[in-house]
């Protein structure tokens, strides 16, 4: 199945073409500084970092930092077929989507307490247990896939 | 240039950065560490400043400034090691010097920040829309440093000398 992706018009416009590859690799970029960015923004918040953002006021940034989630998604999808069968059996490559995939989950988690429950951490003060322990694994998560994407360049 | 790079290549540092085993990948990593957090804080301080999010007080969002400067130094060692590993290859890269032109009209800017809203920011209404010499700021600000990211991504691909 690799193979036959490799073998696409779309594969061949990545890899091949002059501006096919550099573009996507220029989108990647923007859209992980995004992603990353502001997430990473929001979990130091949640732990308690920039007292006067009002956690209810964190959720207005969530559609941005999935903006650059879809921007990092897409053009990722792009990359990925110029070498499908060399990514596909990339052990840092692998571990990268599986952190990602993690740190997504943790993002619709945070996302849906901080609906639920941010008037009543910003009328307390402090944010649960629990979400702080999420936000802390989702900057692990989040710096993890940074190092394997770089990794999968080299191993 | 030509000066600057024989002088650099062969130097201590120079054979430190290309001799350290892993050395070139941990410093891309730190490098890219660095870049999330650069321009993750600043997409919250100047999408506010330039009037986006107003929920977002404004004061506050000020607080991220510290980790745009962790992050920014994260990048310029890493960055300065970078052209000490390899000066031919980046003083001969056009994308190379625009980058650093995109670098100096950032910092530029910066200043402007420093000298026209810093002071009287902390009067601002937290909530309210900002003038057009903070939205100005903000946007300047936004496209040089998605600028920098953009050229320093495409280096290897244009304009090697």
């Amino acid at each position: 199945m690799f193979e036959w992706l490799e073998g696409t018009k779309v594969s061949m416009w990545v890899g091949e073409s002059l501006w096919g590859y550099p573009i996507m690799l220029g989108l990647h970029a923007v859209g992980l500084a995004i992603v990353v960015g502001i997430f990473v923004m929001r979990d130091l918040r949640l732990i308690g970092f920039f007292e006067g953002i009002s956690y209810e006021s964190l959720d207005s940034l969530r559609k941005l930092a999935w903006t650059g989630f879809v921007i990092n998604a897409t053009s990722g999808c792009f990359l990925f077929t110029s070498q499908a069968t060399t990514f596909a059996s990339s052990t840092p490559f692998l571990l990268k989507i599986s952190m990602i995939f993690l740190a997504a989950i943790c993002a619709a988690v945070i996302q849906n307490k901080m609906r639920d429950e941010a008037p009543q951490w910003d009328s307390s003060g402090a944010v649960i247990g629990s979400v702080r322990a999420i936000a802390m694994v989702s900057i692990a998560l989040w710096t993890g896939a940074i190092i394997a994407g770089r990794l999968t360049a080299y191993l | 240039m030509e000066g600057f790079v024989q002088a650099v290549e062969g130097s201590a540092i120079n054979q430190w950065v290309i001799g350290t085993a892993w050395g070139w990948p941990i410093m891309e990593i730190i490098h890219f560490i660095g870049l999330s957090l650069l321009l993750g804080s600043l997409l919250v301080i100047d999408l506010r400043m330039a009037g986006f999010f107003r929920q977002l007080n404004i004061v506050a969002t000020h607080k991220l400034l510290p980790w745009t400067f962790v992050g920014f130094g994260m990048n310029l060692v890493t960055g300065f090691l970078f052209l000490m590993g390899d000066p031919a290859r980046y003083t001969a890269n056009i994308g190379f010097w625009w980058k650093m032109f995109l670098v100096a009209v950032a910092g530029l800017n910066a200043l402007w920040f420093w000298v026209k809203i810093n002071p009287v920011m902390k009067t601002w209404e937290p909530h309210a829309d900002t003038p057009l010499v903070a939205k100005t700021i903000a946007w300047v600000s936004l496209g040089s440093w998605f600028g920098v990211l953009l050229l320093g991504r495409l280096i290897p691909y244009i304009g090697t000398g």
